[in-house]
């Protein structure tokens, strides 16, 4: 009789996931704000009451008191019930910890922060062993598309996947380049590195191209690789990509540490300019091929002594916004150099716009975008196994991306020996924190993380790839 | 003040009004009453006036706390206006103050009437009368979230604008799903009592006006003698049913949803249970020396039932009993029924934080250093919850002894000005001496009506959101609108 009344019971696409958020930071506040509006029942878990009446005022959610990795305070919360957990407070341990919590009462999937380099290295192997279905790492997605920007041009539309460590990435091929009237095949023949083109738009049609497809000019392609390759990629092709050749960071942070351990694998000369001596030495050893100044770096002497002037670009990772942002406009006065401002806390969306401050990146949206589009996936199927759904070229093709849980018919099989529907393409497949382009004699093992492109919706679980 | 969202909410629950209005044009179609037409045409009139209110979309759907509490005062007034018109149009009550005060006792289910003779009125009339008691009781805002998606996240201050209730909290996330739930439990158990009063051999029309004046905690009776000339048995059932809608309904909540310990172990509840039980006891014990003992003892759980939910329905006239219940009577109108029911007076746990703020004062005068937080079902009660209950009971004060003045200007007894704002600030009906069960309040001139009027209102909706809409700030901000905000959160909201 009170079915209606209880949107625990949930038919499919009906009504809104039930959603545990503990924590009400930054990301926090973002998260209720904009799943409240897409419509799931939010649940908030903080210790600060005052933070959650004022949210629960605010949106349409209810607001707990307590510690949220505590037992009684998450079955108030309704973790029998629940169908998604994210843990983003400041403490990495009690996001751990309340996720285990929740995944050993509940059988709800969970999503935890996690923002130290020292799991974050593990990441994956605390993901799995914790039977987590997302890490998070703010800083570390900041500081990947603060990277983006800088090696990519930002004409291209780039999604990521396998928690970045693959992207697709769109581009229109130019006139006269050396693709055109090449085949699909043949184009990989000719390159080393491993890059699988998935879609290609014409005319306003979209293809999931075979071997044979014939590449031409003004085609759209949507082609999957990691970074690496990615640049090797347009080298090959002669596509300019105004990639920069120097960096200097300002603030030997956390995310200053990810940005710079990027770009040095692409072989870019990163200088950072740090404040703490400590933090100095430390950095020196994790980065040894960086220059570490000890300094000030809202010194405008020393950033000139450093030679600001003649940095390609300039992206200050200080703690603090306003700092940031002078530090920016300084360097826009000063130099030529591509800037990257990063914005964590302050608001004023419209003043900040206003500003010539370069790329502007908020890790809040960055982190609430990666945790939305899991939600989005969670919400439009009914299995748990889909990590990631995109919509490309106006929902035409859909790129999904497959936890392969158990053992089916379709793993431990060579994939030429596989009956594959039409019109879709086996992308990647993730293992081991590796990307592995798949040809005919790779298998899918169980564990595996599997992408797919496809022009037919609904896909629920990766068995629906066979015919 | 975000002025369109407000009109627009008050337009919405004027469309409501129109389709409840529909209800007493059916009963006139039963009946055959020609007053049936007065209701079609006030119906049309809050359709239109509704449209037109709506007409106009909001710019921003923003939301806080002055809006929420300046629609739902003006929601009720509105409500109250219109809803008087058909008593007024069809001349049944000549005196449109009359009839407002009547619509207004039945909306904030005070249930204090003006008419001396109620078995006069058409059937029609007297349907709307009591309807308006369960349409006001859980509340005409909660009715508004429970059916319409309004826009906006924040729409939970409209929900704490009207629930009674110190500190309101939602049962499940999402506001909607909440007043949802509150109104199915408060439908169940409404056909319940409807059932066991027909049970108890009443007509179908009889059991539908007291189901609605039990359920809202209304009390209007549709006979002169209000409920004494029905069978114990029926007695005993209105007697249940008032003290079961006087309960906090986060109790029915967790009983439904399988959390009975939880309803248990709400202080809340059981202190409400002890209040009733000694007062029976008390009153039996005063009643027994003049009749016997199952008669006292109903007549008395009656009444204490009656008073202590502020419904005020009455089995015997307790204006002629003795001092002592009399005394426990007007007490029991101040304690009031618990908070999130659909019951007034001061709240039953209002009186529980006061009294546990007394004593954690005596307790500082002994140890001057001690830290002690307040508890309320083994939670600690935040600061602001103490806070707003102490200013709220200074308020309550202050408006009950300005209202007592007013009225008595018109120069009655003590006894008749104190009991007749008690009995409508505390929304139960009945009063004492001229204003008692027997009596009616027609007697008192235009401003009397007026001030009392407001107290009902303000009783209903705790006094603050009343209160606000006669702060001189809000109107101001109301001529003077700033755009340019309301342009940059739009450009917000699109980011």
């Amino acid at each position: 009789m009170f079915e209606f009344l209880n949107p625990g019971k949930k038919k499919k696409g009906q009504l809104g996931l039930k959603i545990i958020i503990v924590g009400c930071g930054k990301v926090g506040i973002t998260l209720v704000e904009r799943l409240s509006r897409e419509g799931h029942d939010i649940t908030i878990i903080d210790q600060e009451g005052t933070v959650v009446t004022e949210i629960a005022n605010l949106y349409d959610v209810m607001g707990i008191m307590g510690n949220g990795a505590s037992y009684s305070v998450q079955m108030e919360a309704g973790i029998d019930e629940a169908d998604l957990i994210i843990a983003v407070t400041e403490s990495d341990e009690l996001n751990l910890l309340c996720c285990t919590i929740a995944r050993r009462v509940g059988h709800c999937a969970a999503i935890a922060r996690v923002r130290t380099p020292d799991y974050n290295i593990e990441s994956d192997y605390l993901r799995d062993k914790l039977d987590l279905a997302m890490i998070i790492n703010p800083e570390l997605e900041a500081s990947r598309e603060a990277a983006r920007i800088l090696l990519l041009p930002s004409a291209l539309e780039v999604n990521s996947f396998a928690h970045g460590q693959a992207e697709m990435i769109k581009f229109q091929v130019p006139e006269g380049n050396i693709m055109h009237g090449k085949t699909v095949s043949g184009l990989r023949k000719e390159l080393r590195s491993e890059v699988l083109i998935c879609a290609i738009e014409r005319d306003g049609e979209v293809h999931i191209p075979d071997g044979e497809f014939i590449i031409h000019e003004n085609d759209i392609l949507s082609f999957v690789a990691t970074r690496e390759d990615t640049i090797g990629f347009f080298d090959h092709i002669g596509f300019k990509t105004n990639r920069v050749k120097n960096t200097m960071i300002i603030g030997g942070g956390k995310a200053a540490y990810y940005l710079a351990s990027q770009l040095i694998k692409m072989g870019i000369g990163v200088k950072i300019i740090e404040i703490d001596k400590a933090r100095c030495e430390k950095l020196s050893i994790l980065l040894p091929k960086a220059i570490i100044i000890n300094g000030d770096g809202t010194d405008q002497d020393l950033l000139e002594e450093e030679g600001i002037e003649y940095a390609e670009s300039f992206v200050p990772l200080t703690g603090i916004d306003e700092e940031n942002i002078l530090l920016t406009l300084y360097a826009r006065q000063v130099s030529q150099a591509k800037v990257i401002t990063k914005i964590n806390r302050i608001n004023f969306k419209d003043v900040i716009s206003n500003l010539d401050l370069g790329s502007v990146l908020y890790p809040r949206y960055i982190t609430s975008e990666a945790i939305i589009a899991y939600v989005r996936a969670k919400t439009n199927s009914t299995s748990n196994n889909i990590e990631t759904l995109y919509h490309m070229f106006d929902h035409r093709v859909e790129a999904i991306e497959f936890h392969v849980a158990e053992e089916s018919e379709i793993t431990n099989v060579p994939l030429k020996d596989l009956k594959l529907k039409k019109d879709m393409l086996l992308c990647f497949i993730s293992r081991n924190e590796k990307i592995i382009i798949p040809g005919g004699h790779d298998r899918i093992l169980k564990g595996d993380t599997v992408m797919v492109v496809t022009r037919d919706t609904g896909f629920n679980d990766i068995r629906d790839i066979l015919e | 003040m975000n002025s369109s969202i407000v009109r627009i909410i008050v337009g919405q629950v004027l469309k409501v009004e129109a389709a409840l209005l529909l209800l007493p044009c059916m009963t006139a179609l039963v009946y055959q009453e020609r007053a049936g037409w007065y209701y079609l045409l006030t119906a049309a009139i809050c359709l239109a006036v509704g449209f037109i209110f709506t007409l106009r979309k909001s710019k921003n759907d923003v939301f806080y706390l002055k809006e929420g509490c300046a629609a739902t005062a003006l929601s009720w007034i509105f409500l109250s206006i219109f809803g008087a018109l058909p008593f007024y149009i069809s001349g049944e009550i000549p005196s449109y103050i009359d009839a407002l005060f009547e619509t207004v006792s039945g909306f904030t289910t005070t249930g204090s009437s003006i008419l001396s003779d109620v078995e006069v009125l058409s059937r029609t009339a007297l349907f709307w009368r009591s309807f308006t008691h369960w349409v006001g009781g859980m509340g005409v805002l909660v009715f508004l979230l429970a059916i319409i998606p309004l826009s906006g996240g924040s729409n939970f201050n409209l929900m704490k604008a009207e629930s009674p209730g110190p500190s309101v909290g939602k049962l499940v996330p999402k506001v909607a799903y909440t007043a949802r739930i509150l109104y199915t439990i408060y439908l169940g158990i409404s056909i319940l009592e409807l059932v066991l009063l027909l049970l108890g051999g009443m007509t179908v029309y009889e059991a539908l006006l007291t189901t609605f004046g039990t359920a809202g905690t209304g009390g209007f009776g549709f006979l002169n003698s209000s409920m004494a000339s029905f069978s114990p048995y029926l007695q005993w059932v209105i007697t249940i049913f008032m003290i079961l809608f006087g309960v906090n309904f986060n109790a029915y909540y967790f009983i439904l949803f399988k959390k009975a310990k939880k309803a248990f172990q709400m202080e809340e509840v059981r202190a409400y249970f002890l209040i009733i039980l000694a007062a029976v006891a008390m009153i039996t014990g005063d009643l027994v020396r003049t009749m016997d003992f199952s008669n006292a003892l109903r007549t008395s759980a009656f009444q204490v039932g009656s008073i202590i939910t502020t419904t005020g329905f009455s089995t015997a006239d307790f204006n002629v009993w003795s001092q002592t219940s009399r005394t426990i009577l007007v007490l029991l109108m101040f304690i009031g029924a618990c908070a999130g029911s659909t019951g007034g007076g001061i709240k039953v746990s209002r009186i529980l934080v006061l009294i546990k703020t007394m004593l954690k004062e005596l307790n500082s005068f002994l140890h001057p250093k001690s830290i002690k937080k307040i508890k309320m079902d083994g939670k600690p009660i935040e600061h602001e919850v103490v806070r707003a209950t102490n200013v709220f009971f200074c308020t309550y004060m202050m408006l009950f002894a300005i209202s007592v003045l007013l009225i008595s200007l018109e120069g009655h007894d003590l006894v008749t000005n104190f009991t007749a704002v008690a009995a409508t600030f505390n929304n139960i009906g009945p009063g004492l001496e001229l204003v008692g069960p027997a009596a009616n309040f027609g007697f008192m001139n235009s401003f009397s009506k007026i001030v009392l009027i407001f107290d009902m209102l303000a009783g209903r909706l705790e006094l603050f959101p009343l209160l606000i809409l006669c702060h001189p700030v809000l109107w101001k901000e109301v001529i003077s609108r700033k755009s340019k905000i309301v342009q940059s959160r739009n450009l917000d909201r699109k980011y």
